[in-house]
């Protein structure tokens, strides 16, 4: 198994920088949702992972923690992450994303 | 090469692979995009084997996102880790022998001249320290004296990162490394005078860590290639590997970078400032109004 970067909503929403998004190597790997966090009574959205791009670098976590200093984002291994985003399952809107959470590994 | 090349042929649509129709329909083709949209719209740059936590892989994501026409610009590379990115993307790429990327670039900014006239097509070369300063560096000179309208970006991540380890031109002075370890014995090259006394137009320096900052110099380098002469754009994307920095820690080390010795550094010739306030409304070049006069003595 390896490790996938984790970010919590319930963290996230509260501050929603959006800075991670900007910051990540991979193209379209951490995407942004104004729907998550906002179905949780959170003000704002939050961003998410997908983990099938993720590489496991952890630079979002040192910018999380670091330059947005909210510690919303851990490196967690990827069979230990019940529900996450995979690209199949994700959906562009106009302005943001949504993506449908099921189980990260097949089988 | 416009609009229309990435859009699907009728019927095909539902056999293309869902990267594809994302990138066709929620991508940045003929629409502005910036990097404070990041995570909502499809980016061109695919997944590529680039290693994980590479700053060169950020830097060339966001040189993508400031791309002004995505839709009408053609990259040119070189052997070096950086092609396995930029190869990976919606944009066409050009894959120049090692060395002749800036020659393979004039030719190609020369006949998209002709065939499209004034409608601006862009070029812009990226590659490596040792593309650039070392195995190129004859034909980027050239380029550059020709003043040949494209842009030039070199990654510098200050080492043969794809071949081991070996000392580039643009290594400093003293580091030891895989393939140098007896340290290097001479200074970085100075490419930035040399692109200022080869006469380009607009020279800048950036490291990742201010993707902003990114954007900004690239769009402007980019404008600026398409009438006036050659930019160019030098990025520190450091190697993680061959310089044994943790990639949770890399952009830590690109911030230490930029304050110890790659700072921001923007050179543009006023031929190019005026270009950019008249025919794109740029506003950061125009005259500041004057200090108010020092209060009259009252009466
Ligand atoms: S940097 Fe942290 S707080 Fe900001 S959007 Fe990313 S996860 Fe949320
Ligand atoms: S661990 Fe690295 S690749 Fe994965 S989401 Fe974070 S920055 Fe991106």
């Amino acid at each position: 198994m390896y490790l996938v970067a984790d970010i919590s909503v319930e963290i996230c929403a509260a501050k929603s920088c959006k800075l991670c998004t900007q910051y990540c190597p991979e193209a379209n790997t951490i995407l942004y949702s104004d729907e998550m966090g906002k179905d949780k009574g959170f003000k704002y959205g939050s961003a998410y992972v997908a983990v099938d791009r993720c590489k496991g670098c952890a630079q979002c976590v040192w910018v999380c923690d670091n330059m947005a200093k909210n510690n919303a984002i851990k490196m967690i291994m990827i069979d230990q992450l019940p529900v996450a985003a995979l690209t199949d399952n994700i959906t562009y809107g106009e302005k943001s994303t949504t993506a449908a959470l099921v189980s990260p590994v097949v089988g | 090469m416009s609009l229309d090349y990435v859009k699907f042929s009728s019927g095909f649509e539902k056999f293309m692979p869902k990267e594809y129709r994302d990138m066709v329909e929620h991508g940045p083709f003929g629409k502005k995009v910036s990097v404070s949209q990041m995570g909502s719209f499809k980016e061109v740059l695919e997944e590529h084997p680039m290693c994980a936590g590479c700053a060169m892989t950020l830097f060339i994501r966001l040189a993508m996102i400031a791309f002004p026409n995505p839709e009408d610009t053609i990259t040119v590379g070189t052997a070096g880790c950086g092609r396995l990115a930029i190869s990976q993307a919606a944009i066409p790429f050009v894959y120049g022998n090692y060395g002749d990327q800036n020659g393979v670039a004039s030719g190609l900014s020369r006949g998209l001249r002709l065939r499209f006239g004034d409608k601006p097509k862009d070029v812009v070369v990226m590659a490596g320290d040792g593309g650039t300063a070392d195995i190129g560096f004859q034909q980027v000179l050239h380029s550059w004296f020709r003043k040949e309208r494209f842009t030039t970006i070199m990654l510098d991540n200050e080492v043969y990162g794809n071949t081991g380890g070996q000392e580039s031109g643009m290594t400093n002075r003293g580091a030891v490394l895989k393939m140098a370890p007896l340290g290097k014995k001479f200074e970085k090259m100075d490419m930035l005078q040399m692109a200022k006394v080869a006469g380009c137009a607009y020279v800048a320096t950036v490291v990742p860590n201010n993707p902003r900052r990114v954007e900004s110099v690239i769009k402007k380098a980019v404008l600026i290639a398409r009438e006036v002469g050659s930019t160019y754009i030098q990025a520190y994307t450091s190697c993680n590997i061959e310089y044994a920095i943790p990639t949770d820690k890399v952009m830590e080390d690109a911030k230490n970078v930029e304050n110890d010795r790659y700072q921001f550094s923007e050179y543009i010739t006023d031929e190019a400032k005026q270009f950019l306030t008249e025919r794109y409304g740029y506003k950061e070049f125009l005259p500041k109004p004057a200090a108010p006069a020092p209060g009259l003595p009252k009466a």
